[in-house]
């Protein structure tokens, strides 16, 4: 399971790049790092389940990409609503000024 | 060569071009060693035969997303983009050794990887998520075009 113990490492990785990002493009960089742990947490998955893991990691692969895609549709729309992408501009829920 | 010494290595360079994301000072380069990350975690997938979680993993994810990701860094430029907080480092470093000695490496175990055989029987699930991400891109679209009025 050296692969489960792998993903542990790259998601703890991620989360020091998530938590010292000092724009929201770094930002993107840490959860895109944290969601490829996550598809590396389901390697050992197709040892026992292979139909299941595979739909498991269709479905992460999907949703992620997505969920990805609307950060990046955000950044833009960020950079035009407040003229810069620094977390500091992004205020608590996002509807202040 | 034992193969499977290659998953170790497939492993560390995964690793090592993920503490090069959080090190580099650039996004653009961290972006870079985002995607490398992510054509290795590929790379452990290919090692294990699963040819289709390869494909989906290196054209959706690295293809698509990880791209798009190079080409905002590309535009964002920023000089200094992170202010790295050594306490956390600390915590995650102890973290990480704990781990490193607490699971050491069995080899060995068989994968069953049946995935164009997944992708003939769920066809239509399949579709239906294409369906949704198309969706959702479309109205963000339409949100970005009502911001720029």
């Amino acid at each position: 399971m050296i692969e489960l113990g792998l993903s542990l490492l790259i998601a703890l990785v991620a989360f020091l790049i998530t938590i010292s990002a000092k724009d929201i493009v770094r930002l993107l960089i840490g959860l895109e790092l944290m969601f490829g742990g996550v598809f590396l947490a389901i390697v050992p998955l197709f040892a026992k389940i292979p139909d299941t893991a595979f739909a498991i990691l269709v479905v992460a692969i999907f949703t992620s990409s997505a969920e990805l895609l609307i950060l990046i549709s955000a950044i833009v729309i960020l950079d035009r609503l407040k003229k810069g992408i620094e977390i500091q501009k992004v205020s608590v829920g996002g509807d202040s000024d | 060569m034992d193969l499977n010494l290659l998953i170790p290595l497939i492993g560390a360079l995964a690793l090592s071009s993920a503490i090069g994301a959080l090190l580099t000072r650039e996004n653009f380069y961290s972006s870079l060693y985002m995607s490398l990350t992510m054509l290795f975690i590929a790379g452990i997938y290919a090692f294990y035969n699963l040819q289709p979680s390869v494909v989906l993993i290196t054209l959706v994810f690295v293809g698509a997303v990880g791209v798009v990701t190079i080409a905002i860094a590309a535009t964002y430029r920023a000089q200094n983009s992170r202010k790295i907080s050594y306490f956390w480092a600390i915590i995650v470093a102890l973290f990480s050794a704990i781990l490193i000695l607490q699971f050491p490496p069995p080899f060995g175990y068989g994968m069953l990887g049946n995935g164009i055989g997944f992708l003939n029987t769920y066809l239509m699930a399949t579709l239906f998520l294409v369906a949704l991400m198309i969706l959702i891109m479309l109205s963000t679209i339409k949100i970005l075009r009502e911001v720029e009025r």
